[in-house]
C-alpha cells in the first residue's frame, strides 16, 4: 500500500527512453544508474521519500450497473469518456496533448477508436481551449475541454465566468453551452508546489451559473463525470491527480450516473459530522476511525461531491444530529469553501451547534514545494481540530 | 472642422500628419467633428483624394478580392553563421569572438549538459522530486546570454538555465534549488529547475508558460521587427540578440527574435516523449545539428580545443557537478516557518496566528512530520 502511495505520490512517470544529449557516452559502465550511487542507507544524506498523506479506501463492488472491472481513476475517466463518445456523436475531446492519450493517460486509445475529428490536440491556450468549447456547445454538439493542470485554468477565467456561465441568463434562454465539460487535473501530489498541487473550486463557487464536482473515487469518478457530461449546464469536473493511479476499484463498464448537488453519507455516525471532498474524503474517514478508536468518538462522514450548487440539505440534516462540523480541504482558509458551509449551516442549524464549526485547511500562502508535509491538512490537525470540538 | 479635414487630405492619414496637421486637429479637438456642431458634417471628397480615412489604418483601398496568405510559401528565413558542421559559411557573418569567450560558451553548455543528466538521473533515483533537462536547447541560452549586458534583466523560461550559466551562477545553488534546501535562495518553495537570483538579473522562472507571446510570423502583426535565426548556432544567436540589444536602447522599440531549436530530452521526468515522437527524429537532432558538436568542430578547427582537453574538461565537470551534488543533498531544508513569509511583504496578522498554530501542532504532533530534514 505504501509504495502504491509512493508511486502515486508523483507526477505520472512512463519508462525513461534515457538520457539524450552528445555527452551521454559519459554513463559509467557497469555502474547501476551511471556514476551515481544509489541513496545511502542511513537516510541521512538521502532525501526520505515521501510516504503519502492519506489511504485510499476502495468502496465495495457496485452490484447494480452490470459487469464491473477493476479500474484505477484515470481508467474510469477513459471509461467514461469512452461511453460518452460511443453514444453521442456529437461529443468530442479536445485540450493539450490528449491526442496520445493525454499526461495522465485519461485519453489513451480514444483517438485510434473514434477518429482524429473527435479527439484533437489544442494550442498551448487555456482561454481558447475554453472559448472553443464554448463555441462548440452553443451550436449543440457536446464539448469535453480537458484544461492539462487545474493551475492553469486561469487564463480561461474569463471565459468560464462572463462566457460560459451567463449564457443561458443573458440570453433569456435563447442559447445556451449547456453541453459544455471542462476537465482538470486537481489538488496536491506530493511534489507539485505552486502551480502542479492547486484546488481553485472556491474562485468559481462564487460564480452563478456553472456547476463544479469532485470525485473521491474511481467509481464515483465515471458516474460523477458521465452525469456532468449529460448535465444540461456547463460543468467543471476536477480529478484528484494523486488518486489517479493510488485509486484503484471496481467500476462498472457500461455507462451510469450519480447524481450532482447531492453529498454522499459515507458513513453514519452521531457526535460529529465531518465533510470534505476529493482526496481529503480519504484523509477525514482516517480521522473517524482515529477519534472512534482514541476518543470514542462517533463520526458521519460526508462527501460534498459537487460544490456548487451544493447539498446544504444533507450537511444540515447531519449537523443538527450531530452538533459538531468540521469540514476540511487542501485549498486555503480565506474565501475556501469551508467558509461557505459554515456560514449557512449556522444560519440553518445555530441552535443545533455544540461547538463553532472548524475548518481544517490550507494555509493562507501558495502551495509550496518543501514545506508540503507542513502545509497540507493532515490527519493530524484534523484530528486535533476534532478532539478540541469534542472538548468544548 | 473642414480645414482638419483638408490638412488630413493633404498631409495624409495621422501617422504622416505633420506638426502643422496636428496643431489643427487638437484645436478641434479629437472628437472635434462631433463636438462642434451637434450634426455630422458631411465631407465632400473627390476621387483624386480617396484615400481610407480610418483612423490607425495607413494601406491602400484595392478593388480586387484576394485573401492574405497566412503563410509565405517558403516560411520566413533562418539565420545562420555557421553550417551543421561548424564552418563558417560568410566570413563577414563571423563575430570573430575571442578564443577564451568562445571556450566559455562551450564550457557553459557541456557543464549545463553534465550536469543535467546527473540531476535527471538523481530523479529517478528518487533523490529530487523532479527535473528538466535542456537537451538541443543549449545554443539558445548561451548566445543570448552572452550578446546581453550581464546587468539587463531576464525573465526566463523553465528551460532557459543556461543563461544563469553563463552568468556564473555556482552549481552550489542550481543544486539547492532542485533539493530546496537551506541554500536555496528561493527558500524551497518551487518545484526543481524553478531558478532565479537577483544579483545575476534573473527573475525566477514560474511554470506557467505564456500564451500570447508571439512567434516571429506574428511579430510583424504585432509591429515588432522580428528575426528568425538558427538556435543551434551559438553564434547566429549571439548576433542577432547583439544587434537586436543595440537597436532596441538606440531605437527604443521591441525586437523579436524566434531561434528555432528543438529539445532533445523529454519534457521533464513525468514524460515519456516516445510516445507521441519518433526516435529517429530525436536522434537527427542529436547526431547531426546539435548546437554543442557544432561548436566543438568550430572550436577544434581553429586549433582551440582538442580530444585531450575533451577528456579533461569532462572529468573535471563530472567532478565540479558531483560534489556539489552531495554537498547539496546533505543539506537541511529551510524551517518551516519560512513557509508563511513572502505572501506580502509585510505577514498579516491572520497568517501569523497561522504560523503560530502550525508551532503549537509540531509541539504536539511533531513525531509525524520529517522534521529531522529541516532547520529548526
Amino acid at each position: 500500500m505504501a509504495a502504491t502511495a509512493v508511486t502515486a505520490g508523483r507526477l505520472l512517470r512512463l519508462r525513461a527512453a534515457g538520457a539524450e544529449g552528445h555527452w551521454r557516452r559519459l554513463r559509467g559502465a557497469g555502474l547501476p544508474g551511471g556514476f551515481l550511487q544509489p541513496a545511502s542507507a542511513d537516510g541521512d544524506a538521502a532525501q526520505r521519500r515521501q510516504v503519502a498523506h492519506f489511504t485510499f479506501q476502495p468502496d465495495p463492488e457496485p452490484l447494480e450497473y452490470g459487469q464491473t472491472q477493476k479500474m484505477n481513476l484515470f481508467q474510469a475517466v477513459t471509461s467514461a469518456l469512452d461511453n460518452s463518445l460511443a453514444k453521442d456523436p456529437t461529443a468530442v475531446i479536445f485540450g493539450e496533448d490528449v491526442a496520445f492519450g493525454g499526461v495522465f493517460r485519461c485519453t489513451v486509445g480514444l483517438r485510434d477508436k473514434y477518429g482524429k475529428d473527435r479527439v484533437f490536440n489544442t494550442p498551448l491556450c487555456e482561454q481558447g481551449i475554453v472559448g472553443f468549447g464554448i463555441g462548440i456547445a452553443v451550436t449543440g454538439a457536446t464539448a469535453i475541454a480537458e484544461i492539462q493542470f487545474a493551475d492553469y485554468i486561469f487564463p480561461a477565467f474569463d471565459q468560464i465566468v462572463n462566457e460560459a456561465a451567463k449564457y443561458r441568463y443573458r440570453s433569456g434562454d435563447l442559447f445556451n453551452c449547456g453541453s459544455l465539460t471542462i476537465r482538470s487535473p486537481w489538488g496536491c501530489v506530493g511534489h507539485g508546489a505552486l502551480y502542479h498541487s492547486q484546488s481553485p473550486e472556491a474562485f468559481f463557487a462564487h460564480c452563478p451559473g456553472i456547476k463544479v464536482v469532485i470525485p473521491r473515487s474511481p467509481f464515483q469518478a465515471k458516474g460523477l463525470l458521465l452525469s456532468c457530461i449529460e448535465d444540461k449546464n456547463p460543468c467543471i469536473f476536477f480529478e484528484p491527480k494523486i488518486l489517479y493511479r493510488a485509486a484503484v476499484e471496481q467500476v462498472p463498464i457500461e455507462p451510469y450516473n450519480i447524481p450532482l448537488s447531492q453529498a454522499e453519507v459515507i458513513q453514519e455516525g452521531s457526535d460529529v459530522t465531518l465533510v470534505a471532498w476529493g482526496t481529503q474524503v480519504h484523509v477525514i474517514r482516517e480521522v473517524a476511525s482515529m477519534a472512534h478508536e482514541k476518543l470514542g468518538v462517533s463520526c458521519e462522514v460526508i462527501d460534498l461531491r459537487t460544490i456548487i450548487p451544493w447539498d446544504v440539505d444533507t450537511v444540515c440534516k447531519s449537523v443538527i444530529k450531530t452538533g459538531r462540523l468540521l469540514v476540511s480541504h487542501e485549498a486555503p482558509l480565506t474565501g475556501g469553501f469551508a467558509s461557505e458551509i459554515s456560514s449557512t449551516v449556522q444560519e440553518e442549524c445555530f441552535l443545533n451547534l455544540e461547538a463553532p464549526i472548524s475548518r481544517v485547511c490550507g494555509y493562507d500562502t501558495p502551495f509550496p514545494h518543501i514545506f508540503e508535509p507542513f502545509y497540507i491538512p493532515d490527519k493530524w490537525k484534523c484530528y486535533d481540530a476534532l478532539r478540541k470540538m469534542i472538548n468544548y | 472642422m473642414a480645414v482638419a479635414a483638408a490638412a488630413a487630405r493633404v498631409w495624409g492619414s495621422s501617422r504622416g500628419l505633420g506638426r502643422v496637421g496636428l496643431l489643427l486637429l487638437r484645436r478641434s479637438g479629437a472628437r472635434g467633428l462631433a463636438r462642434s456642431h451637434p450634426q455630422r458634417q458631411q465631407q465632400p471628397f473627390s476621387s483624386l483624394d480617396d484615400k481610407p480615412q480610418f483612423p490607425g489604418a495607413s494601406a491602400e483601398f484595392v478593388d480586387k478580392l484576394d485573401f492574405i496568405q497566412p503563410n509565405v510559401i517558403s516560411g520566413i528565413p533562418i539565420y545562420r553563421v555557421m553550417d551543421r558542421q561548424g564552418q563558417i559559411i560568410n566570413p563577414s557573418e563571423d563575430p570573430h569572438l575571442p578564443q577564451e569567450k568562445v571556450l566559455k560558451f562551450y564550457k557553459t553548455m557541456t557543464l549545463l549538459n553534465t550536469m543535467d543528466r546527473i540531476l535527471y538521473e538523481s530523479q529517478r533515483q528518487g533523490r529530487i522530486s523532479f527535473y528538466m533537462t535542456n537537451y538541443g536547447e543549449e545554443g539558445t541560452h548561451v548566445g543570448s546570454a552572452a550578446a546581453l549586458d550581464s546587468t539587463d534583466l531576464v525573465f526566463g523560461q523553465y528551460r532557459e538555465a543556461g543563461v544563469l550559466m553563463y552568468r556564473n551562477y555556482p552549481l552550489e545553488l542550481f543544486m539547492a534549488q532542485c533539493y530546496g534546501n537551506v541554500s536555496d535562495l528561493g527558500k524551497g518553495r518551487q518545484m526543481p529547475v524553478h531558478y532565479g537570483c537577483r544579483e545575476r538579473h534573473f527573475v525566477t522562472i514560474s511554470s506557467p508558460l505564456a500564451t500570447q507571446i508571439p512567434q516571429a510570423a506574428r511579430g510583424p502583426g504585432y509591429g515588432i521587427l522580428s528575426i528568425r535565426v538558427d538556435g543551434n548556432d551559438v553564434f547566429a544567436v549571439y548576433n542577432a540578440t547583439k544587434e537586436a540589444r543595440r537597436r532596441a536602447v538606440a531605437e527604443n522599440q521591441p525586437f523579436l527574435i524566434e531561434a528555432m531549436t528543438y529539445r532533445i530530452g523529454h519534457h521533464s521526468t513525468s514524460d515519456d516523449s516516445s510516445a507521441y515522437r519518433s526516435v529517429d527524429e530525436v536522434n537527427y537532432w542529436d547526431k547531426q545539428d546539435h548546437p554543442i558538436s557544432r561548436l566543438r568542430h568550430y572550436l577544434q578547427s581553429c586549433g582551440w580545443w582538442d580530444d585531450e582537453q575533451e577528456k579533461a574538461w569532462r572529468k573535471q565537470s563530472r567532478k565540479k557537478v558531483m560534489e556539489a551534488f552531495e554537498q547539496a543533498e546533505r543539506k537541511l531544508k529551510p524551517s518551516p516557518s519560512l513557509l508563511f513569509s513572502d505572501v506580502y511583504q509585510e505577514m498579516p496578522t491572520q497568517l501569523r496566528k497561522q504560523q503560530e498554530s502550525l508551532a503549537r501542532h509540531l509541539q504536539t504532533y511533531g513525531e509525524h512530520y520529517p522534521l529531522d530534514h529541516f532547520e529548526k
